[in-house]
């Protein structure tokens, strides 16, 4: 690893699902590394069902992304995943859900979604570096529906492109988290991991 | 365990929101006493005071609205106490009155106003560069880039405007406010007791024989301090290029990570100014002078490029400035926007974008939320008054009323406008409005708006939309509250009673989830005329979640009867509702169980939470 790694993320989910948690936390363990941390947010108007988008940087001074900077791009929700894609450098790594979170409008029958594979025929064109999972699922494996966001986050430690590990993710977990939610972030973390080797 | 934002200890270092690096600058400074409104991108700056002032040793209050709190802020500092109070850029406007007043008056406590301002419009109204009120009003600015600097600014801002008496902007952009980063604790003050108020007419009473000395004296107020702004250590000089490179704000961060991505650091020479009024007039002529062209990076208006454009004006330099033009006027800038001004500057080709094309995919609009209350008083004064009436909107979650299907916010201007403005359409043209205001912004402008129509006879409908708390920021107390996060509230001002007291005398509170209540009120009160008001009262169900711990017990579902026709889906735009095979389906773990869904078809049912 460079003394100083310059690597962007960019974070995309649904206002409600735990996007600003996970960006925290994972703000948390770069800074526990020792490393030099910028996080930044966007919620404003998002109310429950809007997008929030959020960014980790290490490395950088600025708190914002603009398109075809991110190194990474991490994607709670399939749809804003390809939403964001213009953000992804070309060739750069993206963890996303692939489970669905449908808009009102296609809640509505107004409107319809790109199906996953329509998401991942858009991803193929921009990258091969790409890990989908169905993360709502093992969140509730785990059991709890609200720690998907952590498997995803623990197969981002574990893609091996960060300058730390699974392991360090972990350390945050028990330094940062609420006792009683610990044992099943931790288990989500791990199965995350697992889910990336599979 | 004591929150760590009060430490006294030093050296440590956490990860924090600029805005909460914000409250722990405060308090290293000795804060005393804390006033706000909440607005996005402030909010969580006294949304923390709040919450910590339990143990804190300061006084914090939520004011009803910018100007009172600006005020109490004033009588704090006159009173001796190191004074903060909190808004977002266009609650300035709400507060100018006073702050233009106060800048002569002066802040023997220190005084910083926040400001944070909203470049790109995330939350807000409009765009407006706050910068500009410091250079009417008379006071000095400084300008984070980092949490760091936020912390360490909100307390080097607080000493300065005590030591020069000043009243100091403290001026962000909702990127600062919404970063996280690393902050280094400094050692916290205690405040102890504020020295007190002494009297002094001529200094602190602005009659014209008093003010007109007075704006002497802050013009001599705003030269020293431009002595303090030369030697600032927030204002800095890097790099050795031809070309010079003058930035402000978030900008400098900006500025920094291009020259980083580019490799250009070594052609250009970077004066940062994060104290950047009143100018550094010599600090920027030297600089002025040592460079051969000149690019000002500064989101929104050209404050800093007008000024040296001044500058080198009164001092017959010929120097080529570039700003707005090579960047844009609106919005917030990036990395890459950034970076290509400078290569452009520097006669550079541009840096190549992301050529990736998509689809159009589905918007994902913020909505009412499942449960939301407003729904249901907007589903009753449409059915009831359809597109006949114009609807005065005001600022709140409700505005979000503009959306189809609920369709119901035709205007908005700004905090309480709803009533005036709404008064004025239904003078000038005589048509029927329907305005509505929630309960915050009642409190915060819609009470003199009220006073207004009865005084002059308007012909309103004015519907407040009362969930009993200030939900779009994040849920803070308001004046008519009954419970908060951190206890009751110990003096609970009732709407009806505060509306007949200035002189309506046709009022009817209703739950708008009772729809055939709320549609006979709506039915009534549609064929009087005059200023006629309903209160529709239901707590917002986050808040009730999250202070009365409370969740409804039932949850809504479709019968297997239901015919597809979709009027639930089609009219309420519930976002809990959805469309399955031909059905309508309710999601059971959004559904929050308001039941007005079961009174818009026969076919939703209710049943038990979990069963």
């Amino acid at each position: 690893m460079s003394a100083n790694p310059k690597i962007r993320i960019f974070l995309t989910g649904v206002g409600g699902q735990g996007t600003l948690t996970a960006t925290t936390l994972l703000a948390k363990t770069v800074l526990a590394q020792g490393l030099d941390v910028t996080s930044g947010e966007i919620h404003g108007m998002a109310q429950r069902g809007g997008v929030v988008e959020s960014t980790v940087l290490i490395g950088c001074k600025s708190p914002k992304l603009g398109h075809g900077e991110a190194d990474i791009l991490v994607g709670f929700e399939p749809m804003e995943t390809m939403r964001a894609l213009p953000y992804l450098k070309k060739g750069g790594l993206i963890i996303s859900s692939t489970e669905f979170m449908p808009p009102l409008s296609v809640a509505m029958g107004k409107e319809e979604c790109p199906t996953i594979e329509d998401i991942k025929a858009a991803v193929a064109g921009c990258t091969d570096k790409v890990y989908f999972m169905a993360s709502q699922a093992i969140g509730l494996e785990a059991g709890a529906v609200q720690a998907g966001n952590i498997a995803i986050l623990g197969a981002l430690c574990a893609a091996g492109e960060l300058p730390f590990g699974p392991e360090a993710l972990e350390e945050a977990i028990k330094v940062n988290l609420p006792a009683k939610i610990q044992a099943v972030n931790l288990k989500a973390l791990e199965l995350g991991v697992n889910a990336l080797n599979t | 365990m004591a929150n760590p934002l009060l430490t006294e200890k030093s050296g440590d270092t956490h990860l924090l929101l600029g805005n909460e690096a914000i409250v722990r600058g405060a308090i290293e400074a000795g804060i005393q006493v804390v006033s706000c409104y909440p607005g996005t991108p402030s909010s969580e700056v006294p949304d923390t005071f709040y919450r910590i002032s339990p143990e804190g040793k300061y006084y914090f209050e939520y004011s009803v609205n910018e100007k009172v709190a600006l005020e109490v802020a004033s009588g704090a500092t006159l009173a001796g106490a190191m004074s903060m109070c909190t808004m977002k850029h266009v609650g300035v406007n709400v507060a100018a009155d006073p702050l233009m007043t106060l800048c002569y008056v002066g802040a023997p406590g220190g005084l910083v106003l926040l400001s944070a301002d909203d470049p790109g419009c995330h939350s807000s109204q409009n765009e407006q560069d706050n910068r500009i009120y410091a250079r009417l009003a008379g006071m000095p600015i400084l300008e984070p880039a980092t949490a760091q600097e936020a912390k360490d600014m909100a307390r080097d801002g607080l000493r300065l405007s005590k030591k020069h008496g000043a009243p100091l902007l403290l001026r962000t952009t909702t990127r600062v406010n919404h970063l996280r980063g690393p902050v280094e604790f400094g050692p916290a003050s205690d405040p102890g007791k504020a020295e007190g108020f002494k009297r002094n007419p001529s200094k602190f009473v602005p009659i014209p024989a008093f003010a007109r000395p007075m704006h002497l004296a802050l013009m001599e107020r705003m030269e020293a301090l431009k002595a303090e702004a030369e030697k600032s250590e927030y204002n800095t000089l890097s790099g050795s290029g031809d070309l010079g490179i003058v930035c402000s704000g978030i900008s400098r961060a900006y500025v920094n990570d291009a020259l980083e991505n580019s490799g250009l650091t070594d052609k250009v020479t970077v004066l940062e100014l994060g104290f950047p009024y009143p100018l550094p007039e010599n600090k920027c002529l030297d600089f002025l002078k040592s460079v051969s062209k000149v690019l000002v990076v500064e989101e929104l208006e050209p404050v800093v490029e007008n000024d040296l454009r001044v500058l080198a004006q009164k001092n017959e330099l010929s120097i080529e400035i570039l700003g707005k033009g090579t960047l844009p006027q609106h919005g917030e800038f990036s990395v890459t926007l950034v970076e290509n001004a400078i290569r452009a500057t520097l006669g550079e080709p541009p840096v190549v974008e992301c050529d990736c094309t998509l689809p159009t995919l589905p918007m994902r609009p913020p909505n009412l939320c499942a449960g939301c209350p407003h729904r249901g008083t907007y589903f009753a004064a449409k059915k009831v008054f359809g597109d006949d009436a114009v609807y005065s909107s005001d600022i709140g979650c409700y505005t979000l009323g503009i959306l189809p299907p609920l369709q119901a916010a035709d205007f908005l201007i700004c905090m309480g406008s709803s009533i005036s403005a709404g008064g004025g359409v239904a003078q000038a043209s005589g048509q029927t409005v329907v305005a509505f205001i929630g309960d915050s912004t009642f409190f915060h402008s819609g009470l003199s708006g009220v006073a207004n129509a009865v005084f002059n006879s308007h012909n309103i409908l004015l519907v407040v939309l009362d969930n009993r708390t200030t939900a779009m920021t994040g849920h803070q107390p308001n004046p008519g509250v009954d419970k908060t996060v951190i206890g009751e509230n110990d003096h609970p001002l009732d709407i009806e009673t505060a509306v007949r007291g200035l002189g309506v005398t046709e009022i009817r509170t209703v739950n708008p989830f009772n729809q055939k209540k709320t549609l006979a009120a709506f039915e009534e009160l549609k064929d009087m005329s005059g200023v006629r008001v309903l209160i529709a009262k239901e707590p917002c169900p986050l808040y009730t979640r999250r202070v009365y711990k409370k969740v409804a017990p039932q949850v809504a579902y479709v019968s297997e009867t239901c015919d597809g026709r979709f009027e639930c889906l089609d009219r309420l735009a519930c976002p809990a509702m959805y469309k399955e095979g031909g059905k309508a389906a309710v999601n059971p773990i959004l559904c929050n169980g308001c039941m007005l869904c079961l009174q818009v078809c026969g076919h939703i049912k209710a049943k038990k939470r979990g069963s």
